[in-house]
């Protein structure tokens, strides 16, 4: 596609543009989901269960029903459809005999005001007989542990095949040990054992990464409401308004052209916001009360029973020769999916043992199920966390070593065609390029003098300076779509896709229609629709959007202009091979005074008794080849060596991104994804119980996320390998920025102070007793 | 439980509406005044999201009771362009691609606001502690700090 | 949150009225940084909040070389860091109202209700501990002090009975040659809880300790006066190697717990290193 011939000198790709929706977002007139109040509307409020895993006795709802106001009172026994074995998350709509984690939702509620319900909450009896809980990911993993899910559950690997798109042979995987062990995988080449005896260094570490949240701002929220002829509309915050009309469909048991997803502005996903959660209890009290109905989770609500990132656990074994020689890798990893199945365990893998080239290596994966709020996708699910385990080793090795760790890493770095653990090539990727520029950039170069300068800032030279580096990547998902381009009586150009815009992909669509078409930018109008008025659109999520929404807006521009220029040569009498659209107008090439302006070719195809036809073009591509963005970062830190406070001081992020289609864009999802990265490094994790099972810090103030105070600028660094089949060389920018930060840290931190930290996150207690330690 | 009636300036216009006693400030400016630009990201004064002006001064309207704003002036994002012309704030905050989802934008511009009123010309360390009450998950803060720079140039007074 | 009613008195006589009729089930209002998350998370759940807005008592901000500093109890904590009076002459109290929460925090935040909320992590309990503030209380039976020492009776629990309000804080003035700091401990830079918290205030004459105050937050059930460390440091010169010894002796007045936010070891750890460092910022701001 990147090799068809597109029109130069237009305002497309490549240019910085700011998104058209800047105004209405700076002034406040964007509408989210919480914004919207229709004549009528009921708030929703849920009651969830305040113990990890128990069975429900009974439930009195008789003094809640009874206060005014209150219009629904609702149980798994008024939802028919509801199965015992729930499939997925979405499904346990409402607890039915058990739960099986802190927050599960129990009672529905819908009342005319917030307080009303919330009250209506503290009226409602329920009683639990408790059971034992697995919290913990490796007790959970023992036979004998409580079990989680209901007995014969298969296991869940959508969410697997939506994100990773790595396909793991059937034959890796092995049967279920233990009731809660739900996923299982391994892959091996070659003989550890005799690659670990061969090796001078064999270094071992367990790395642990606890769960996160995907810290959106604006919490899960839903409208719901039902019209006369049982038609459902569903105003959502979502990633992915098809998916969420197939989920609601399948939970509700009813078809999916009776319901409408419009996908409203959304505040922020990164995955957390693909699966159902909130939508169909929502429409079960709209369908009750025949009103609409609104839900927003409380932050509260969202820590504790949201959909987080699991919790990994790494156990990492290397072997090398002290001339830096890789013999043998292994490694068990353990994912904690929480109470249901969903973990993407197959990308784990992939990147422990694919990033370098390591002639033996055998690879264990599991999945553990626990009785904790269950997982979903977190940007680049499971590979941060997968990367800080092989980046911190790696690093490891190369100061046991006394090598350069950069160099140390070209020297082993995978390349395209290279094989990955499951022997399938590495695509075309400019991972090589990525690290290139890492060890090109002064800060690394000057890392020496720089430590030594030492700022000299606290009061009794406690300050410790360390330079870090790391480097990750993301396959790129892969999701079959559908576009339309049109041209408009005016001589505009409107494009519509069901793509809901988050990263502000819209303005890059924008640029590959204009480009592809022969228009400038401001020309092109880009909607995104809602079920009933777009074609089939994947989710905003896996890195994916321009790589396939983009691609499929091209083709579909490309049809368009083709039907243009021959309904041009048509009434020019003029050859097609002869035409060219320029200024808003199809020329005859050479001969300027014989034209035709778009807008009449746009008029004639809409006037009546007109025998033109319209411009519509239309594409409904799938896609085979994935097209892998590998990020580097480096960050330079100060760590006090007494408190453990580590302040960052500089941080780079270098990318591939094949072609920046809009580099003001770009940049702010290699920043974004960069300080998300940190925050999981520096101060993030959600805190269990470990025998209660309950959300130690379930506030925004205990659950911390990086203000600005705590950063420095993020430098961006654009780099082009173009993929082969991605919209003018592009690939997918949304992951790979949140992969390195941990491992780069962790690396500073050890150049600082010695101390390796193996657990994130990289918590001040943790330096400041390492530093004790080593005296 | 009776209502109360809010006697308030707000944007610049007295206003006069009634709100239940137990009805936030955030509450009443988006359910009652239909001016839904602050947001609730937490409820619990952790985010900025919900930042609006009191007599000139960036506070948490999810931490006040409707009430507790009588006789006061709040300024709401819907406030800050004046007459359909935007704030240089909010232009320098387009051309510099902030805005991602735009769920923390109207906190963080109303806190930008206080911020330069109090410091015409902030450093960085300055703009990024004037923030700071503000989170952000899409953009990693770098674009938000170089517009509010740039804007307090602009909006600086001309040297002689 | 649930329901209920307000009351908007005008005057402290109006207050104390209400707090007579319905104070047990009732709860003061001043910046509602604390109380308002209370409430959403169903902690407290009164049925009638008492607005102190309108109350001009508790809204002072005054001082004076004789009686020192009043900060009323509901003066926002921005107020108290801005204030050039404060920064000057009891910058420990500056320190510390610049570390609540954020500045949208810290508008409406009160001194007081940081006091009267009791938490073992308070931030502006060591400074005014360490300059021996006094609590002024109004009641039924009129007005009583009490040392802010004696405020304190356990973890968010305070001397004050239903009927009761706290009106302001006094801090005698420190006297010349005085210098004081606060620092926390934090993993970020803003928009959290102190770990550990500590004030130190020392009081110079003929080149020695006159006076040393060192008081902890968030490493016991209560904020704390180290007195052993004070003990040490009266009388005498201020060497590096004294500070370290009441360094020292701080951490053992320090009993810490382990929770979510920091083990009993690190919160240990920290006492000697942040009483180190601000006993070191209070000689030298003493001697500037």
């Amino acid at each position: 596609m990147s090799t068809m011939k597109t029109t130069r000198d237009v305002k497309g790709v490549g240019l910085s543009i700011p998104r058209p929706d800047g105004p209405e977002k700076v002034t406040g007139r964007v509408q989210y989901v919480a914004d919207i109040k229709p004549r009528g509307m009921l708030h929703a409020k849920l009651l969830r269960s305040p113990h990890a895993h128990a069975r429900i006795v009974r439930i009195d709802t008789s003094h809640a029903r009874a206060l005014p106001g209150v219009r629904a009172v609702i149980t798994a026994a008024d939802i028919p459809q509801l199965k015992k074995k729930a499939p997925t998350r979405a499904h346990a709509v409402l607890a039915i005999d058990r739960v099986v984690f802190v927050g599960q939702p129990v009672v529905a509620v819908a009342a005319d005001e917030l307080a009303i319900a919330e009250e209506a909450l503290d009226l409602i009896t329920v009683e639990y007989q408790v059971l034992p809980a697995a919290v913990d990911p490796l007790a959970s993993m023992q036979p004998g542990a409580p079990p989680v899910a209901e007995a014969g559950t298969e296991a869940d690997t959508s969410e697997a095949l939506a994100h990773s798109a790595v396909a793991l042979a059937k034959s890796d995987t092995g049967p279920t040990k233990a009731v809660n062990v739900s996923q299982q995988a391994r892959v091996q080449r070659g003989d550890v054992a005799k690659g670990l005896a061969e090796s001078d260094l064999v270094i071992e570490n367990t790395y642990r990464v606890p769960m996160v949240h995907q810290g959106y701002l604006e919490p899960h929220a839903v409208l719901a409401e039902w019209d006369t002829n049982g038609l459902l509309t569903l105003w959502a915050s979502t990633q992915g308004s098809f998916n969420t009309r197939s989920e609601v469909a399948d939970v509700l048991e009813i078809p999916e052209n009776t319901i409408k997803v419009i996908p409203v502005e959304c505040g922020g996903g990164f995955g957390g916001k693909i699966r159902a959660l909130c939508e169909p209890i929502t429409a079960v009290l709209a369908r009750v009360t025949k009103r609409p109905v609104r839900y927003v989770m409380t932050r509260r609500e969202e820590l504790e029973a949201g959909m987080p990132a699991p919790q990994v656990i790494i156990r990492l074994k290397t072997g090398v020769k002290k001339d830096g020689t890789l013999m043998a890798l292994e490694a068990d990893t353990v994912l904690d999916s929480g109470s249901f199945s969903g973990t993407v365990l197959a990308v784990s893998a992939v990147f422990l043992g694919s990033m370098y080239k390591w002639p033996n290596f055998d690879i264990r994966g599991s999945e553990v199920l626990t009785h904790k709020p269950s997982v979903a996708a977190y940007r680049a699910p499971a590979a941060p966390q997968t990367i800080f385990a092989i980046e911190s080793q790696m690093e490891q090795i190369a100061r046991a070593l006394h090598l350069d760790p950069v160099a140390f890493r070209q020297r082993h770095l995978i390349s395209e065609g290279d094989p990955m653990v499951n022997n399938q090539p590495w695509q075309s990727n400019g991972a090589t390029e990525v690290l290139k520029r890492i060890a090109e950039h002064p800060m690394w170069k000057s890392r020496a003098e720089w430590v030594k300068g030492n700022g000299g800032h606290g009061s009794n030279g406690a300050k410790r300076r360390g330079v870090g580096m790391a480097i990750g990547g993301w396959l790129g998902g892969l999701q079959p779509t559908g576009a339309t381009v049109r041209l408009n009586p005016d001589g505009s150009v409107s494009v519509l896709t069901g793509q809901v815009d988050i990263a502000g992909t819209n303005i890059a669509l924008a640029q590959i229609a204009a480009s592809a078409y022969g228009i400038d930018v401001d020309k092109v109008r880009i909607t995104t629709g809602d079920t009933d008025t777009a074609p089939v659109t994947g989710l905003s999520a896996g890195s994916k959007t321009v790589y396939t929404v983009g691609a499929a807006v091209l083709e579909a521009a490309q049809d368009a202009r083709r039907q243009t220029l021959e309904i041009a040569a048509a009434e020019m009498e003029a050859s097609v091979h002869d035409l060219e659209i320029e200024n808003g107008k199809v020329v005859v090439r050479g001969v300027p005074d014989r034209s035709i302006t778009l807008a009449q070719i746009g008029k004639k195809g809409n006037l009546y008794m007109s025998k033109v036809q319209p411009v519509l073009g239309v594409s409904r591509p799938a896609f085979s080849k994935q097209a892998p963005g590998f990020a580097a970062q480096l960050a330079r830190v100060e760590v006090d060596t007494e408190t453990g406070e580590v302040t960052l001081r500089d941080f780079v992020v270098v990318q591939d991104v094949g072609r920046a289609i809009n580099p003001l864009a770009v940049e702010g999802q290699m920043q974004g994804g960069s300080v998300q990265s940190l925050g999981m490094a520096l101060t993030e994790g959600l805190q269990f119980d470990p025998d209660t099972g309950r959300l130690m810090n379930p506030s925004l103030l205990d659950y911390r996320k990086l203000t600005a105070a705590d950063l420095p600028n993020i430098e961006t660094i654009i780099v082009e390998v173009p993929s082969p089949a991605g919209p003018f060389g592009a690939r997918g920018v949304g992951e790979p920025p949140i992969i390195p930060a941990p491992a780069a840290i962790a690396n500073a931190i050890q150049d600082a102070t010695g101390v390796r930290i193996t657990e994130l996150p990289v918590s001040p207690e943790r330096i400041a007793l390492g530093v004790l330690a080593q005296k | 439980m009776a209502k109360q009636i809010l006697s308030s300036t707000i944007n610049g216009e007295a206003v006069e509406v009634l709100v239940q006693p137990y009805e936030t400030l955030l509450d009443a400016l988006r359910e009652t005044l239909g001016l839904t630009g602050p947001k609730e990201g937490c409820g619990t004064g952790d985010c900025g999201a919900c930042t609006v002006h009191l007599d000139g001064k960036p506070v948490a309207s999810c931490l006040m009771l409707a009430v507790q704003a009588r006789g006061r002036s709040v300024t709401t994002i819907e406030g800050l362009s004046d007459n359909g012309v935007l704030h240089p704030l909010q232009d320098a905050f387009v051309r510099h691609g902030v805005p991602q989802c735009g769920f923390c934008i109207p906190g963080v511009l109303m806190a930008a606001a206080a911020l330069l009123a109090e410091h015409p010309k902030p450093s960085e360390e300055e703009i990024r502690y004037g923030i700071a009450g503000n989170l952000c998950r899409c953009t990693g803060y770098t674009k938000m700090i170089t517009a509010i720079s740039e804007a307090a140039q602009a909006a600086a007074p001309r040297s002689a | 949150m649930r329901r209920f009613e307000v009351a908007l008195p005008e005057s402290l006589d109006e207050c104390l009225r209400l707090l007579a009729d319905r104070g047990p089930e009732s709860k003061l209002l001043a910046g509602g940084t604390d109380l308002l998350p209370q409430m959403k998370n169903g902690v407290t759940t009164p049925k009638h909040v008492i607005d102190l807005s309108g109350v001009a008592q508790v809204h002072v901000l005054e001082s004076d070389a004789k009686t020192g500093l009043r900060i009323g109890s509901a003066v926002p904590a921005r107020q108290v860091e801005l204030d050039a009076r404060v920064r000057d002459g009891y910058a420990a109290i500056a320190d510390a109202a610049a570390l609540i929460g954020s500045v949208q925090v810290r508008n409406l935040a009160s001194v007081g209700g940081n006091l009267c909320n009791a938490a073992p992590s308070a931030d502006m309990a060591p400074p005014l501990l360490a300059l021996e503030a006094q609590a002024v209380i109004a009641g039924p039976k009129g007005e009583r002090r009490v040392p802010l020492s004696d405020f304190f009776t356990g973890v968010r629990k305070t001397v004050l009975a239903p009927d009761e309000l706290l009106v302001e804080i006094v801090t005698p003035p420190p006297g010349p040659r005085s210098g004081g700091s606060y620092i926390r401990h934090t993993p970020r830079r803003e928009l959290d809880i102190a770990v550990v918290g500590v004030a130190s205030q020392v009081t110079l004459s003929n080149g020695v300790c006159a006076k040393a105050r060192i008081a902890l937050a968030a490493v016991a059930t209560t904020p704390i006066r180290a007195t052993a460390a004070e003990a040490a440091l009266e009388g005498k010169a201020l060497t590096p190697e004294l500070i370290d010894r009441a360094a020292d002796l701080a951490v053992q007045s320090a009993t810490p717990i382990s929770d979510q936010r920091g083990s009993a070891d690190f919160r240990r750890h920290l006492v000697r290193v942040l009483t180190r460092r601000t006993l070191t910022t209070a000689l030298a701001r003493a001697g500037a």
